[in-house]
């Protein structure tokens, strides 16, 4: 555990799991769609359902979503400002079973044509786990810089992800796999000790059996 | 590699190495996080700076989103400078920052997890009223900090800084034992001493238990802030006296962390039992 998650982080309160932790998923959901977001619908689950019109969790998803981070002054007044934005948000009950009490599932369309179902947890402090992305299990923090890389379930593409990074000097620090099905759509998710620059990306976007390139930088 | 995985590891680095318990947690962090020295002063200097801030940022006209709490941390003030305060100017204004900072926490200002948003007040009311009474300089308090730190992580990694995991013990009873640590240290405490502070501190507050009404960061905890502050008071006067912890220190972190395992889950922010089921509870809202 970090020195600074112990005394620490600055944030807005009350609740470090419900409130800090609440924009923290917002935050990682929004980079995650990889543009400004015109429709939101986030769905709680458990005791972020149950407690979380008190710890303002609600309001923290949004500003998160906004692109605040947790220490932001702003979050209380976060459902005004995505109003004036012309932000369409909604809210509902997630309907899981066995999932972490405090689970949020984030569903988001952009201003272009990209959308993204982001399912994430928040795992006391404000630490979070992203759980799953478009139904697919996912298991990371966004607390370091992240790769996720929806492609065909085919030979080859795990190196050409492994060599982008190895010839950028990025270090990885965790990977993992995953597939709906054998030859259908598998997903990718790397972490990184450094960031990854953007025409890298770019450059993988353009890779054939790669269906889709997410990024993000990570929030400390 | 500096490394310590206990507050006896913690201690005996310093006194081999003939350097305060602080710098043992700053060169750990350096080396677990590569922050240069530098950068970890500055990091920590941030969150004591933002201790003050959200000090002197009070406001005792804002009511929490439960429109429940609010305005005690202002009567306080006002009793503590009425001339009639029972307890001392210092214990008075340590009590009155604590409180302050909890309802800062319930009204959605900017507040420092230390170590979680509803123990926010322990550590700050304590550290604060002894710059301004004390005519310490704030290297002195960052320094501070360093200790706090220090014991806090040492308590994370042993038994835990999470109510739904160890109940209030590990929230209000972890902040208590950080800041007793810390000021044992501000009055000139040796290793040992500043370890028995924390020893002595937590053990006043094991098996307290976490049962927030409605679920809320509010009651019982914003006042919870008050009793820990002052706890960490006692135990540092205690450990500065040179008396001892009759457990030792690392033996009742260890017995916080059965006690934790012991506790049932309605007694762990689960909002079912305690306070927050009864009678009163249910028209907390209302
Ligand atoms: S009662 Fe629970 S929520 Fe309140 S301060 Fe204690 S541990 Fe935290």
């Amino acid at each position: 555990m970090d020195l600074f998650d112990v005394v620490g982080p600055i944030m807005v309160g009350p609740s470090s799991s419900h409130t800090a932790g609440a924009v923290r998923m917002g935050y990682v959901a929004g980079c995650l769609l990889g543009e400004p977001v015109r429709k939101a619908e986030i769905l709680l689950y458990g005791s972020f359902y149950a407690t979380g019109e008190g710890h303002g969790t609600r309001k923290a998803i949004v500003a998160g979503l906004l692109g605040m981070k947790p220490d932001d002054y702003q979050i209380a007044e976060s459902l005004t400002l995505a109003d004036q934005r012309g932000i369409e948000i909604t809210f509902g009950v997630a309907r899981l079973e066995e999932a972490h009490p405090n689970t949020a599932i984030i569903r988001l369309w952009g201003v272009g044509d990209k959308s993204i179902e982001v399912q994430a947890s928040s795992l006391g402090g404000s630490r979070i786990n992203v759980d799953k992305i478009d139904g697919i299990d996912t298991n990371f923090t966004g607390e370091c810089p992240t790769l996720i890389v929806h492609n065909l379930d085919q030979p080859g593409h795990v190196s050409e992800v492994t060599s982008m990074l190895a010839h950028e000097s990025v270090n990885i620090a965790t990977m993992q796999l995953y597939r709906s099905a054998r030859g259908q759509k598998a997903v990718m998710v790397v972490e990184c000790d450094q960031e990854i620059p953007q025409e890298a990306l770019t450059w993988l976007n353009q890779v054939e059996g790669i269906l889709k390139v997410t990024y993000f930088a990570g929030i400390s | 590699m500096t490394v310590y995985h206990s507050l006896q590891e913690l201690q005996d680095l310093a006194e081999d190495r003939g350097v305060a318990v602080w710098e043992i947690v700053q060169q750990a962090d350096m080396d677990a996080s590569e922050r240069t020295a530098q950068q970890s002063y500055d990091k920590m200097l941030e969150m004591y700076r933002a201790m003050k801030e959200a000090d002197a940022k009070y406001d005792g006209s804002l009511l929490s989103a439960s429109k429940k709490a609010g305005g005690d941390g202002e009567k306080l003030h006002q009793y503590n400078v009425s001339g009639r305060n029972l307890c001392g100017d210092f214990v008075g204004k340590v009590m009155e920052k604590a409180i302050k900072m909890g309802e800062s926490n319930a009204c959605m200002r900017r507040i420092v997890a230390a170590p979680t948003a509803g123990s926010c007040g322990v550590l700050p009311a304590v550290l604060l009223s002894y710059e301004e009474d004390h005519d310490a300089g704030e290297e002195q308090m960052v320094q501070a900090l360093y200790v706090a730190a220090g014991i806090g992580k040492v308590i994370a990694e042993n038994a835990s800084i999470a109510g739904a995991a160890g109940g209030c013990q590990a929230e209000i009873g972890s902040a208590s034992a950080m800041a007793a640590g810390a000021l044992a240290f501000l009055q000139g405490a040796d290793a040992q001493a500043v370890m028995h502070a924390a020893a002595l501190s937590l053990k006043n507050m094991l098996g307290l238990v976490c049962d927030p009404v409605a679920g809320l960061v509010e009651v019982p905890c914003i006042k919870r802030n008050s009793y820990g502050a002052v706890n960490a008071l006692v135990s540092a006067q205690l450990a500065l006296a040179g008396i001892q912890s009759a457990i030792a220190p690392d033996d009742v972190i260890d017995s916080m962390r059965r006690i934790g395992n012991q506790l049932p889950c309605e007694l762990k922010e689960t909002g079912k039992g305690g306070l927050a089921t009864s009678e009163s509870a249910e028209h907390y809202l209302k």
